[in-house]
């Protein structure tokens, strides 16, 4: 009965200590609410379409006109300049109103009567990979179909069928599962709802810390009669975070997901079963973490810039397989890693719990250990304040 | 003038000596912009990631299907790592993680290609994973392209044309793709030479804002004041001074480290590049000051600021995804992050090396930076007078 008292003693001390301090309502209020919002709406276009794109013609044929027209017909490409040489495409490019040029060789024409091949040169400006990705795409597209058309006459077809069958002779399909549109938000997106969690609560509960030591001198736990078993404080702080996000995690998870229509595969309990070890490993982190933090504001020093390094970490924006061991190794101590590479496979592609069985148990571990340790430096604490409290 | 010159040593004095006393600030300006560097360097050291692990679907299971496995086998970024009975089971892969997308050939692909009743087969790559997805993506393609090609090759040679005679009925125009000065589509050069000047500037915001802060909170800054001969801008400058050079001995270090030691692409010379980088740290902490001093006494508040304005520039400076493809209001804000300008110019020098003329407009915006604590200083006199720390 006593543990429960002490318990909800922390509990609502935490409540207050959390909502008298601006700074830190910001980060675990303001920050998960809105940064979703704002991130989404910036890449809510999802993809590059109409990049720029200037046109050297050499040839100048109703063949190589046909190219042109075919690659500013495209979604992803529009073709801004016909330039009569490469140094005239050359300088729309310095002036980045264009970021690719095709060049169509004098020879065009010559070489496709002859049953030669002919060259298209595309030079990209390589500021950004998306542009070179829809300018190298359209153009491959462009000249697949135009390959088709000449091979077609080359070999002479006579029904439509053939004809048909001459093109492609086995056809094919690409399905881009989970992401159909290969969009940048439904990528980016939902594992960044996760590091935001995880983010924000290092950045308050550090703060909150922070605070005490600045009120108990130096000391980050209070000298309290509540504060006497590091499990209960571990308990009481657990509670008041975990409560706190929970809803937060089915705000990102629903209205969010919702209002940016962002893939949305996953399955209410399995979240659910997953949101949970997943809060309780970063608050145990964030509280042994918090032993660090001196004053309220070095936790915005150190935890902040960590967020950009955690999102390449993850395997997520970098592949997993392209990384070094020992980073991966470094990436296990973060529940951040488990958590989007959990949440991804659940919200965009539908997995079940059993499908992230190893993340699911990862993050329990995490919990666990970062629990214990956490008791741990609470109990040294408590140790410290007593004896110093002794004549 | 003299007089004046004293005092800022004095003062820069003062703040060496602060430094010692304080790990936090080794930390934020040397141990984690040494580590952001050695990790995203040492990550994505490959450059562009390869074998990226694929599964295969192979139904049919005759000559010709395995000569497409073979060809799919030799392809730069697929690892075919396992072969699965039916789609299901690939899919599955999929959603565990374990691949990132599949080839799946249908039973009676050969029977039917060979009989001329144009079969199809079908690729799938997972787009949650956008960099090893769209990579896949491409080499999958191919590989598809390829197996409708190989068959109507054999039946040219049948016919007794030669190679060459074949290849210009096959695909007579070829297009051959320039990524201008990033021949190898190197990821390291295009993200890194973004990301760890964008981590730089997140660090020196926060650490202008803490640094002056720190005064308020200690209650220290009517003796600052004093110090400087009641001068709000010698107060400024001798407090940033000892950041301004170290901040700039760590860009002219990963200036070095980057063009002359990991011989990224540098067609401007490294000069510009280093004064850019002096430029960027001065911006930056101009900005840190102009947003203290608009909400002046409340660092907690401002240093939140900070955090999201730094992070937030990662997204708005475009280089992954970029700003034209944006909403528009989007497109006006970036102006406002000094991330943006630097992304503008380093693209102009190091990676094009072209005139600075071309970028005036980010230079200007860049330079503007510096004059906004101008628009303050009026309100730091009379923090240092009548403001208190806000608990």
């Amino acid at each position: 009965m006593k543990a429960i008292l002490n318990i909800l003693q922390i509990w609502y001390n935490e409540l207050t200590t959390v909502m008298r301090d601006k700074g830190i309502v910001i980060f675990i209020l303001f920050v998960p609410l809105a940064y979703p919002l704002l991130y989404s709406y910036v890449y809510t276009n999802e993809v590059v379409r109409e990049v720029p794109a200037a046109v050297v013609d050499e040839a100048n044929s109703a063949l190589s006109r046909k190219f042109v027209r075919n690659m500013d017909a495209s979604p992803d490409v529009s073709i801004r300049a016909r330039c009569h040489s490469m140094a005239e495409a050359e300088e729309l490019i310095r002036h980045q109103d264009v970021y690719g040029i095709v060049r169509i060789p004098s020879t065009f024409d010559r070489d496709l009567w002859k049953g030669e091949q002919t060259r298209v040169g595309l030079y990209c400006d390589m500021c950004s990979m998306l542009y070179y990705k829809a300018l190298m795409l359209t153009a491959t597209n462009v000249s697949l179909e135009m390959n088709k058309d000449i091979k077609v006459e080359r070999l002479h077809a006579t029904t439509g069928r053939q004809e048909e069958i001459t093109r492609m002779p086995i056809d094919y399909d690409y399905v881009s599962l989970y992401n159909p549109q290969s969009g940048f938000a439904a990528f980016l997106i939902p594992p960044v709802l996760m590091l935001i969690i995880q983010q924000t609560l290092l950045l308050g509960i550090g703060m909150s810390a922070g605070d005490t030591r600045e009120r108990w001198h130096g000391s980050f736990v209070p000298f309290h009669r509540a504060y006497k078993n590091p499990i209960h404080i571990v308990a009481g702080k657990t509670l008041f975070y975990f409560f706190l996000y929970l809803p937060l995690g089915v705000y990102m998870f629903t209205f969010v997901t919702r209002s940016f229509v962002l893939p949305q595969l996953g399955g209410y309990a399995t979240f659910l079963a997953f949101l949970a070890p997943y809060l309780l490993a970063c608050i145990a982190l964030a509280m042994v973490l918090s032993a660090m933090v001196y004053r309220r504001e070095d936790c915005i020093m150190i935890f902040v810039f960590l967020s950009v390094p955690l999102l390449f970490l993850s395997g997520i924006s970098w592949p997993g397989s392209a990384m070094p061991t020992v980073w991966r190794c470094v990436s296990w101590l973060f529940p951040s890693t488990f958590g989007m590479n959990g949440y991804v496979r659940i919200q965009g592609m539908g997995a079940s719990l059993a499908d992230v069985a190893m993340e699911w148990r990862a993050l329990w571990i995490q919990a666990g250990v970062y629990g214990v340790l956490a008791c741990m430096l609470y109990r040294r604490q408590i140790a410290g304040l007593i004896n110093s409290s002794k004549p | 003038m003299r007089d004046k010159f004293s005092r800022l040593i004095a003062i820069f004095r003062r703040e060496l000596r602060l430094f010692a006393h304080r790990p936090l600030f080794l930390f934020t300006m040397i141990v984690a912009p040494v580590l952001c560097i050695v990790f995203f360097t040492t990550l994505m050291a490959d450059g562009l990631p390869t074998k990226l692990p694929a599964g295969l679907v192979d139904e049919d299971d005759t000559h010709v299907t395995r000569i497409v496995s073979r060809i799919l086998g030799s392809m730069e970024e697929t690892d075919l790592v396992t072969r699965y009975p039916s789609f299901s089971e690939a899919r599955r892969a999929m959603q565990r993680g374990e691949i990132y997308g599949f080839f799946h050939i249908p039973q009676g692909l050969t029977e039917d290609a060979i009989a001329n009743r144009q079969p199809r087969l079908s690729f799938y790559t997972n787009e949650t994973y956008f960099v090893p997805g769209t990579l896949l993506m491409k080499d999958l393609r191919y590989a598809s392209e390829l197996s409708g090609l190989a068959l109507t090759r054999e039946t040219l040679y049948g016919k007794g044309l030669t190679e060459q005679q074949a290849m210009g009925i096959l695909q007579p125009i070829v297009i051959e793709t320039h990524p201008l000065n990033n021949p190898y589509l190197d990821y390291s050069v295009y993200l890194n030479n973004i990301i760890l000047p964008g981590i730089l500037i997140l660090l020196i915001m926060l650490s202008t804002t803490y640094t002056i802060g720190l005064e308020w909170k200690r209650g220290t800054q009517r003796e600052l004041y004093a110090l400087s001969g009641c001068s709000s801008t010698v107060a400024l400058v001798g407090k940033l001074l000892p950041q301004t050079v170290l901040f700039s001995l760590m860009f002219v270090f990963y200036d070095v480290y980057f063009y002359r030691f990991l011989m990224f692409p540098c067609n401007s010379g490294i000069a510009p590049m280093m004064v850019l980088g002096v430029v960027t740290v001065l911006a930056s902490q101009a900005f840190g000051v102009f947003l203290f001093g608009a909400f002046i006494g409340q660092m907690r508040l401002s240093m939140c600021l900070c955090s999201l304005w730094g992070i937030l520039s990662f997204s708005l400076a475009g280089f992954t995804y970029p700003v034209p493809a944006m909403s528009s209001l989007l497109q006006h804000l970036s102006w406002l992050f000094p991330l943006r300008h630097y992304y503008l110019i380093y693209v102009n020098q190091a990676l094009d090396g072209y005139s600075l003329l071309y970028v005036w407009m980010p230079v200007v915006a860049l330079l503007a930076f510096l004059l906004l604590p101008c628009t303050v200083l009026w309100r730091y006199r009379a923090a240092f007078l009548k403001y208190k720390y806000k608990q």
